[in-house]
């Protein structure tokens, strides 16, 4: 899923609205569908700037409302909550809004059909189907409790992309690293997030100047030619960590990151709507109960 | 070494910042980087530090400022001589900006990159905040501030790498190789930067194939050849020299072979103008 998006981190370097589809796709997926673009979409957020502890507080809050409330109505109002925000206020397009949402669409279907579809040895239920050994059979509740669940999925699903689409991952680490996580792993993150962009770079370009000498011509070629980007990356991506790791030590790297973050307080009255929102889907689950 | 400026062989080197004394560097076995370098570096000069691919400028880079730990030879810091305690002094006011923006940019915004090298000093926050600030100003990146490095193109990512430097306020700079990379424009602007940080008082040291800058920018210049300082003295001793233009593998700037065809066609006297840009040129050219 991250390496399919990856032509978008490198082309898009500047502009902020020219996000086209045309460009650098071959084979027509049209969908901006993958883990750089969520951070290019994170990064010109329109609710960038509100504070990251904030935003993950909020997701992570609408996420357990819509698990705990478990009911559709309240699954339906963080669908439409974590749309107003992200589209809204963040100001993604809705097209891509959209196709990002569709990533977990195979799970969720996946998922729920197995709650909504029963067998037995009997014709049960008010449609089914005969299949040789038994019978598929769907009830009007098993439906009813399907559509639901989809719904509670999606009410989650799109309560986490709050987060996820005006959080750069970064910003999410040092929330981590406030929250007290071991520095260990929040660098090893930090670590892992830029080598993401150098390595996708170095292997891309390989990639392309083994296309140009006709590398990927057809399938037994395709399959080494992969073979030697892949053990070539091995070797680029050691020399590359060891060029890094001197580049630090020259600007007296002693062993923990440490970056000048800014202390970024949350306004009140941005607490204040969060609170009295909260309250009133908790009466909203009080009255539903 | 076949020749050295009056600086170089000054014994008393008593205002230098930095004293290289038969520094030997060891990769392994087979590859020798280093084989006893001599050199004194003086507070405000800009050197060109020249030599073919291998020859061990950055071998040289990484060891003055302490990533490397020479094999053999003593390195001196304002006559200080260099361990593990004051190892960090060095790294300090030796900043290196490195060849690759790529492999120097660490962090995920361009205000904590810049930040990386302060922090690590252990500055107070505002005085960290100061030095950002400026720094970013200098180098004309502060609406970039809260931009992820990897999204900018390749001159901002160049403008980076170099505010990071400035950042630390280093008495020495050192270039790798600065201008590799950079289209027209950027290399312009980096060289008015290179002229500011110069008037500014900053020790420059930059590696480059371009004789060309060489000659028009240095005013003294280093020949890297295979592990050895071979020349050390200005741009004029080194290129009319032949025995090292030739054993370094280095071209004559263009100017000096335009000068000296001039003058031995006869067309100018032989007064030791040796004009260093076009418009200097022109500009005796007019005089006469």
């Amino acid at each position: 899923m991250i390496f399919r998006g990856r032509h978008h981190a490198h082309t898009h370097t500047q502009d902020h609205h020219g996000h086209s589809h045309s460009h650098r796709h071959r084979f027509g997926h049209s969908h901006d569908t993958g883990g750089f673009s969520i951070d290019y979409y994170a990064v010109n957020s329109g609710i960038r700037h509100w504070d990251p502890r904030f935003k993950a507080a909020f997701s992570m809050l609408l996420l357990l409302c819509c698990l705990l409330g478990n009911h559709p109505l309240i699954s339906l109002i963080s669908v439409v909550t974590a749309a107003v925000i992200t589209v809204g206020m963040g100001r993604l397009a809705v097209d891509r809004y959209i196709s990002v949402l569709t990533i977990p669409l195979a799970f969720i279907i996946m998922g729920s059909l197995a709650v909504g579809i029963n067998f037995s040895r009997q014709p049960l239920g008010d449609w089914n189907l005969f299949l040789h050994w038994g019978y598929m059979y769907v009830t009007r509740e098993s439906l009813m409790e399907m559509l639901f669940l989809m719904l509670k999925v999606l009410g989650a699903v799109s309560a986490m992309f709050i987060m996820t689409l005006s959080t750069p991952s970064f910003e999410l680490f040092s929330v981590l690293k406030k929250m007290h996580c071991p520095t260990l792993l929040v660098e090893l993150m930090h670590m892992i997030y830029r080598f993401i962009f150098i390595l996708t770079e170095v292997q891309r370009n390989m990639r392309v100047a083994a296309e140009s000498r006709l590398g990927f011509c057809d399938f037994r070629t395709s399959c080494y030619s992969f073979g030697q980007i892949a053990s070539n990356l091995f070797v680029v991506s050691l020399r590359k960590a060891n060029a890094f790791y001197d580049a630090m030590e020259a600007r007296c790297y002693e062993g923990e990151f440490v970056f000048l973050e800014e202390d970024s307080v949350v306004p009140a009255k941005m607490i204040l709507t969060a609170a009295v929102y909260f309250a009133a889907l908790f009466l909203l689950w009080w009255f539903l109960r | 070494m076949i020749f050295n400026n009056t600086k170089a062989t000054n014994t008393d080197a008593s205002g230098a910042i930095l004293q290289v004394k038969d520094l030997h560097y060891v990769y392994d076995e087979m590859n020798v980087a280093l084989k006893g370098i001599n050199v004194s570096i003086y507070p405000g000069e800009r050197i060109a530090v020249v030599g073919s691919n291998g020859a061990g400028k950055s071998t040289f880079f990484l060891n003055i400022n302490g990533v490397l730990t020479p094999e053999q030879g003593e390195i001196r810091f304002h006559d200080i001589p260099v361990t593990k305690k004051t190892l960090k002094q060095l790294r300090k006011n030796i900043g290196i900006v490195f060849q690759y923006a790529d492999n120097q940019i660490v962090a995920s915004t361009v205000k904590a990159e810049v930040s990386f090298g302060p922090m690590n000093l252990k500055l107070p926050r505002e005085v960290v905040q100061a030095k950002v600030k400026t720094a970013m100003e200098y180098m004309n990146i502060s609406e970039f501030g809260d931009r992820p490095p990897h999204y900018l193109s390749g001159g901002e990512k160049k403008r980076v790498a170099i505010a990071d430097i400035i950042a630390m306020e280093p008495e020495v700079i050192i270039f790798d190789e600065p201008t590799a990379a950079l289209d027209p424009v950027n290399a312009s602007m980096l060289e008015e930067v290179l002229s500011r940080l110069s008037e500014e008082g900053k020790t420059l040291l930059i590696s480059t194939h371009d004789v060309d800058f060489t000659y028009r920018w240095a005013e003294r210049v280093l020949v890297f050849c295979d592990g050895q300082i071979i020349a050390d003295g200005t741009p004029l001793e080194i290129f009319r020299n032949q025995e090292v233009v030739e054993r370094a593998n280095l071209q004559r700037p263009m100017m000096l072979d335009v000068y000296e065809g001039l003058v031995s066609a006869g067309v100018l006297p032989d007064d030791q103008a040796y004009p260093k840009v076009p418009s200097e040129l022109q500009a005796y050219l007019n005089n006469r």
